[in-house]
């Protein structure tokens, strides 16, 4: 972080859209790329010509290496600046931070920030699997059957055994995400769920259960961001404000992991704070990467939502849904509205952009001014935390 | 793309250039750490250089082959069909003694019997003619 600098107010979310989700057979990551843009643009009131800057995630499902590159091709447009970020799950984050950095030092005027993948009908289940899980080392983690679930689950495994954090706090994460996902239209998952149900969906890796662990979907979303003063003219109070950034990287292997129970997003959130001059008491929304249940128990004590070890008892205590401390995952999350791999994260972008413009309908939080999201990856390797907030906010 | 059937093959290590003689010495049934010669730190895994303070002067010594359970999970789903036969196993994160942390699997033990700070020790367990393995027991005198 450069103290001189920032990027607060520089940049802002005027377009928002999302590709048909969930199972989506017969849609390409190229195709379902395409019609997140479509969307996203529309939204805007822009046209693709508008368009001189592309950020993509990676694509499992895609033979493209250069994906930002084979999109605007695919999409008939010749940016002036492109790249294709890989950072596993923190892709999302960190594309909404470089795209605020690369509006505001004039390397690109209006960007689409893009991620889709059909990891559902695009891959059969067990290339799907071993796709992710070879993210993996190859010399000192796969031999041993390492799945990168397996990662987060000795973390969460940790956090139990140093902290007390029960099944049941955990399978309550998964309860809130179904709850907030049966009124979320176009959600994967379409009935709910009970504690008991999560506890006895059946072993993956210990301590997770089958309902413990996010989706395997299709889809994609696109965003445009463009400059804080092109904001303000074309979407005035749409508008929805960048107001700062943090990344953190600890390790590469799990084995290297400072500690299992204290992650990098204590410093990517602390970054992101400092530069949005917020506390996490001022934040009224958030979008916390829920690849597993625990995770988002960990997130929330790293991200200054709660004690460090209380992250269980604040779930349980209802904290975390409508009319507590900190709304999560209002449209259900990776668990239970869609994760389609490296872009399920933007789905917690879209929301939370959503409930910043008061567009949310039913499941509107009241008055959300300031919004949070968390991106991370690879067993805690990756982490980026985006502070988003309304023209109120500047 | 990926080829279906490399699912059905467990991945082995491909030694590279700086950890040849970490796989050498897991065949010659040894667990190699570097020690840093400049500053003293103890590293796993092999690397050119000193994670801590740059230096190059690293000496390979071998490890007592004993440590502790850091975190364990038990797998139950299988990441692919390669490790599907040999479901529930039981993934081990070792703190061991020398201080480094490394991956590795319980052999020979009950999987769900695992605990935290169990007491384990070094196996290695060859794969083919090249590689060996480092796994985990528990310790003579510890359940499991
Ligand atoms: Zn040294």
């Amino acid at each position: 972080m450069n103290d001189d600098a920032t990027l607060r107010g520089k940049a802002a979310v005027v377009g928002a859209g999302i590709s048909p989700t969930g199972r989506v057979p017969g849609k390409s990551p190229l195709a379902l790329a395409a019609l997140a843009a479509q969307r996203a643009l529309a939204d805007a009131g822009m046209d693709k010509s508008d368009l001189d800057g592309v950020l993509a995630s990676h694509a499992f499902a895609s033979p493209f290496h250069r994906f930002s590159v084979a999109f605007s091709e695919y999409f008939g447009i010749a940016p002036t600046f492109s790249n294709t970020l890989q950072v596993s799950g923190a892709t999302a984050a960190t594309m909404f931070n470089i795209a605020a950095a690369a509006i505001a030092t004039g390397l690109a005027r209006n960007v689409l920030v893009l991620g889709a993948d059909s990891l559902l009908t695009g891959l059969t289940p067990d290339l799907a699997l071993r796709s992710l899980s070879e993210s993996r080392d190859q010399q000192y983690e796969m031999p041993f059957g390492i799945p990168v679930a397996n990662t987060f689950a000795m973390t969460a495994h940790r956090h139990m055994h140093e902290f007390g954090t029960t099944p049941e706090q955990l399978a309550e994460v998964a309860v809130i995400h179904r709850r907030h996902a049966l009124a979320t239209p176009g959600a994967q998952m379409t009935a709910p769920i009970t504690v008991a149900d999560v506890l006895n969906s059946g072993w993956v890796t210990t301590p997770y259960h089958k309902l413990d662990c996010s989706l395997i979907s299709d889809g994609g979303a696109a965003f445009i961001v463009t400059s804080a003063a092109r904001a303000k003219a074309i979407a005035g109070r749409r508008a929805v404000y960048i107001l700062g950034g943090g990344e953190c990287y600890t390790h590469e292997h799990i084995f290297l992991m400072p500690s299992l129970t204290t992650t990098g997003a204590k410093r990517s959130g602390e970054l992101a704070r400092a530069m949005a001059g917020v506390a996490p008491a001022d934040i009224d929304v958030a979008g916390i990467y829920d690849c597993f249940t625990g995770t988002v128990i960990m997130m929330l004590e790293d991200l200054g939502f709660c004690r460090k070890g209380e992250g269980g008892p604040f779930v349980a205590d209802g904290q975390i849904t409508h009319g507590g401390a900190i709304p999560c995952n209002t449209h259900g999350g990776m668990l239970s509205f869609a994760h389609p791999g490296m872009p399920g994260s933007m789905f917690h972008f879209h929301e939370v952009v959503t409930q910043l413009r008061g567009e949310c309908g039913a499941r509107q939080v009241p008055g959300a001014e300031v919004g949070l999201v968390h991106s991370l990856g690879a067993g805690f390797a990756t982490n980026a935390t985006t502070i988003l907030g309304t023209e109120a906010t500047l | 793309m990926i080829d279906p059937a490399d699912a059905h093959r467990k991945p082995l290590p491909v030694p590279d250039a700086d950890t040849r003689a970490y796989w050498q010495g897991l065949r010659e049934g040894r667990l190699l750490l570097q020690h840093c010669r400049a500053c003293g730190a103890v590293q796993f895994y092999q690397q050119a250089l000193c994670r801590a303070c740059g230096a190059e002067d690293l000496e390979h010594r071998p490890a007592s082959g004993r440590g502790r359970v850091h975190a364990f999970s038990v797998v139950h789903r299988a990441p692919g069909p390669a490790f599907r036969g040999d479901v529930p196993y039981c993934v081990l994160l070792v703190e061991l003694e020398e201080g480094p942390r490394m991956i590795s699997a319980l052999t020979g033990g009950d999987p769900m019997a695992v605990r935290f700070e169990m007491e384990v020790e070094l196996v290695c367990e060859p794969q083919d003619d090249r590689i060996s393995l480092p796994k985990f027991r528990p310790r003579p005198g510890t359940r499991a």
